[in-house]
């Protein structure tokens, strides 16, 4: 009766076969990092603890993700005509990794200009249904800025390394960046699509007195909702009244039936009492 | 910034040159003039770029078709109620598409079309033909695109409200498929509601 077989597979398999691509491959005992190289006109090597990582790695690029044991890593960052680590351009910079934890390393320039690395971490708490999340973070030789969404600030006084997010609804914004206090935009307008359970997380990148501002995306899928339930019928028409349901309903109206008449027999001698 | 961190390495390499004695012919000694070999990464890291560019929008299912039990069903997209429950549409002869999750075009998981299965204005309605499909039985989806994608169904079950897998029936990164909803089992009085729902899975037809 419950999760009764009408046709088919074996009861109870619907869970998908086949390969499914997991949206994070972060574990118990391992986290996901990603690397993006956020430092205009300068190709590099990555090293981790002394190995050759990523070579040849472009400005605007995202490399990842990697799965790596929790634990503490050396990172140095060479330019791409480099053949070791000795002479990095930035770094070495150890990077804690936490267990369960996904996370985004950026090579960009600091508000003054100079390369230097950041290790941001990445939200993947669950997101309400029809929503999705939008995380901004300043890596930009610039000032403080306000981030603007279809024309008004929707984060403002954001300065370089740090970040911003919001849950905002599924749709297209129109995103563009301007020194704080200001709406000239210094980056875009661009069209930022905020998907469904998704966490797109934009980066201002480049340099404002190099006139090389940009703005780079990242997205992490599988953080979305599932729907509760799926109440498909409110008309009662269609009852499955089985015989073993038939059956309890004339055992059930028998019982009642019996216990009816047992209560009245034995009322009969106390009919005089008081109630 | 960058000359302060070389300065000191090419000291060191000087150093090294002055002082190391002559190497027998057996070992190499890196000389500025010699060709280093370029490092190899150890691990192959997917690489792409960041730019910003278009996402893939979803190719909605706008009808569904079960040509063997004469269904024949448009479809619209649906969200969740305020509860978090589907969404379904009020006229039991229209399905409702979860248009958050997956699509027929999407390269992974679930295209979900659920439809009421009555009501009480208006009658039984053409999903109740679900529960007697068989394995097998062709699904027809055509999308928005005008494509006609077909399915064959591979199970069908009525299973107690409380224990459907709701994220696998909703899942979006397992193989593609198509999952047909709608209620069954005994109608309860305290629920207002039937206590099972019918749910058919249906997979591409090669």
């Amino acid at each position: 009766m419950r999760n009764k077989l009408i046709a088919g597979a074996a009861a109870g398999v619907i869970a998908a076969v086949g390969v499914a691509v997991p949206a994070q491959a972060l574990s118990a005992t391992t986290a996901d990092l990603y690397v993006l190289h956020a430092v205009p006109d300068l190709p590099v090597d990555v090293y981790v603890n002394g190995d050759l990582t990523l070579d040849d790695f472009q400005p605007g690029d995202l490399a990842g993700p990697l799965d790596l044991p929790a634990g503490t890593y050396s990172v140095a960052i060479t330019a791409a005509t480099a053949t070791d680590a000795s002479a990095p351009a930035i770094g070495p910079i150890d990077l804690t990794l936490a267990a369960g934890t996904s996370y985004t390393a950026v090579a960009h320039l600091d508000a003054a200009g100079t390369p230097t690395a950041t290790l941001f971490t990445n939200d993947l708490s669950t997101i309400p249904a029809g929503e999705g999340k939008l995380t901004v973070r300043h890596t930009a030789a610039a000032p403080a800025v306000d981030v603007l969404a279809n024309g008004t600030p929707a984060f403002t006084n954001l300065v370089n390394p740090n970040e911003v997010k919001a849950n905002l609804p599924v749709g297209t914004i129109s995103a563009s960046v301007a020194a704080t206090g200001t709406t000239a935009p210094v980056i875009g307008p661009a069209d930022v699509q905020i998907q469904e359970g998704v966490n797109t997380i934009v980066y201002a990148w480049g340099s404002l007195a190099d006139n090389n501002l940009a703005l780079a995306v990242q997205t992490i899928s599988g953080l979305h909702s599932t729907p509760g339930g799926i109440p498909a019928g409110t008309g009662g028409l269609v009852s499955d009244q089985n015989d073993t349901l038939v059956g309890w309903g004339l055992a059930g109206l028998l019982a009642l039936f019996a216990a009816a008449v047992l209560v009245a027999l034995r009322r009969r001698p106390a009919a005089q009492s008081d109630r | 910034m960058l000359a302060r961190w070389v300065i000191p390495a090419t000291a060191l390499l000087l150093l090294a040159g002055c002082s190391a004695p002559p190497a027998p012919p057996a070992a190499r000694e890196l000389r500025p003039e010699e060709p280093t070999p370029a490092p190899t990464a150890v691990v192959d890291v997917p690489t792409t770029s960041a730019a910003l560019g278009a996402v893939r929008q979803p190719v909605p299912p706008v009808r569904v078709q079960i040509p063997s039990s004469g269904v024949d069903v448009p479809i619209r997209p649906v969200g969740v109620e305020p509860d978090g429950k589907l969404e379904l549409p009020e006229d039991i002869r229209v399905a409702g598409w979860y248009k958050y999750g997956s699509d027929p075009l999407s390269a992974t998981g679930s295209t979900v079309i659920a439809a009421h299965l009555d009501s009480l204005p208006q009658g039984i309605g053409p999903f109740a033909a679900l529960r007697d499909v068989t394995p097998g039985t062709e699904v027809v989806v055509t999308t928005a695109d005008g494509a006609e994608l077909r399915y064959a169904v591979e199970s069908v079950q009525s299973i107690l409200k409380s224990e459907v897998p709701l994220s696998d029936i909703f899942d979006r990164a397992g193989a593609p498929r198509v999952i047909l909803v709608t209620c069954g089992g005994p109608w309860s009085d305290a629920m207002r509601n039937y206590t099972d729902n019918i749910i058919v899975v249906a997979t591409p037809m090669a």
